[in-house]
């Protein structure tokens, strides 16, 4: 009876052990297209049809760990700029030069954040011995002290933001900048020139009521 | 989730075969019952996830107190998924997030069980049981990538219906057929219950 119980409880701890196996990891049933998220926010008290031209930076500013790291202008960053403007134009408003009193300024940012962990890898040290026979070595029956391993990880993700600022009401505002509306994009291959697009198009779509 | 299930279900296991031995000292008739399972959300459980959750199985020991009557532990494991298509949620006034969501819903109830056999003889015998005890639950919700898990622990009762087909008259193994309905209040992430309707099919095998 007991020995029965015991195998039969030793089988349960094995079956829970295979039960996170079990589980369906939503990651996995994911395309990188449906890992981004688009967030915007916007003034609600801003009248976004009262404005009528804007003016958009040339370079794209670099923030890496909420640090400036500069402006940079690479690929990705023209076909934001043009892609950008153009559904700005679509939405009736005019590009101007910075010197020609632009009522709005759109600033573009790549922000990336790095997150670090250390993680052990004891268990690579455990069948050292298989991997490297110390007879390799000349040394026949001898074993292995293991080492205290550990190693260090890094992960980087990152963000599209794009922020429109109301140059028309500076003054009024107390002399302050005010952004009046921000998109971000994040997720999966967010810097990929083939997804620019289709991000700053999907920014724009949810944001209906940014139009002259 | 790993983590969560192997801690809950190692502790859940090692009281099942405690509680289980202590018995077996007075008995040598337990029973092991082992039940594949497909659960259906319901109640406001469906505001998140409608599909039915097909990996899902439930295990446990019953120690009989007559011959149509008998009482015991359960552990059961349940794994819930839905992927809704992109759309625009409104997270308020002026802020909108357009996402993919996918819930993932798991639930591991330890139950305190008690079965009532109808007939004492014959070739389908039908059972009533119920349980009451704690379902230790995982809660994820993903915005495409991005996920907010959680773990907890709440109430859990469950009721149910079935039928037990002995293979032989010598033999005390019997297949088990049935459906139960599980109450699982929640009350997190807006969700009030995590109530389902479960469907099952499995053996129980005398211990001796």
């Amino acid at each position: 009876m007991n020995r029965t119980i015991i195998r039969l409880t030793v089988g349960a701890l094995l079956g829970i052990t295979l039960l996170g196996s079990c589980k369906k990891d939503p990651l996995n049933n994911l395309t990188n297209d449906e890992s981004r998220i688009y967030v915007t926010n916007y003034d609600t008290t801003a009248v976004f049809s009262s404005y009528s031209t804007f003016s958009i930076a040339d370079s794209v500013a670099v923030i890496q760990d909420n640090q400036f790291a500069g402006r940079q202008k690479n690929g990705f960053d023209s076909l934001a700029i043009n892609a950008v403007t153009q559904l700005m134009q679509q939405r009736g408003y005019q590009k101007v030069g910075t010197k020609d009193n632009p009522e709005l300024a759109i600033g573009i940012s790549r922000i990336y954040n790095t997150s670090t962990g250390v993680f052990s890898y004891g268990d690579y040290w455990d069948y050292y011995g298989g991997y490297w026979d110390p007879y390799y070595w000349g040394y026949p029956g001898y074993g292995y002290y293991d080492p205290f391993a550990i190693g260090v990880y890094s992960i980087q993700t990152g963000a599209l933001e794009i922020d429109l600022l109301d140059l028309k009401n500076a003054t009024a505002n107390g002399n302050k900048l005010k952004a009046i509306w921000t998109g971000m994009a994040r997720g999966e291959q967010v810097f990929n020139t083939a997804n620019v697009s289709n991000e700053v198009t999907a920014l724009f779509e949810q944001s209906a009521y940014l139009k002259k | 989730m790993k983590s969560f299930i192997q801690r809950y279900g190692v502790i859940a296991f090692l009281l099942l075969a405690v509680g289980t031995a202590a018995q077996a000292q007075y008995h040598n008739d337990l029973q092991f019952n082992v039940n594949y399972n497909v659960n259906i959300p319901s109640g406001s459980f469906r505001n998140f996830i409608t599909n039915p959750a097909y990996k899902g199985f439930t295990a446990g020991l019953a120690y009989p107190i007559t011959s149509q009557l008998r009482v015991g532990l359960s552990l059961g494991y349940n794994d819930y998924y839905q992927k809704y298509p992109r759309r625009v949620y409104s997270e308020g006034a002026g802020s909108d997030i357009s996402a993919v969501v996918s819930n993932s819903v798991q639930q591991l109830p330890l139950l305190a069980t008690v079965d009532y056999t109808l007939l004492k003889k014959g070739f389908i015998r039908p059972y009533v049981g119920a349980g009451a005890g704690v379902n230790f639950v995982s809660f994820d919700q993903y915005l495409g990538e991005f996920d907010n898990p959680q773990s907890s622990a709440h109430f859990a009762v469950r009721g149910e219906a079935g039928i037990l087909i002995p293979l032989s008259s010598y033999s005390g193994t019997a297949i088990r057929i049935g459906g139960s309905y599980n109450y699982a209040p929640y009350n997190r992430n807006g969700i009030r219950n995590l109530d389902n309707w479960g469907i099952h099919a499995g053996v129980s095998i005398p211990i001796r």
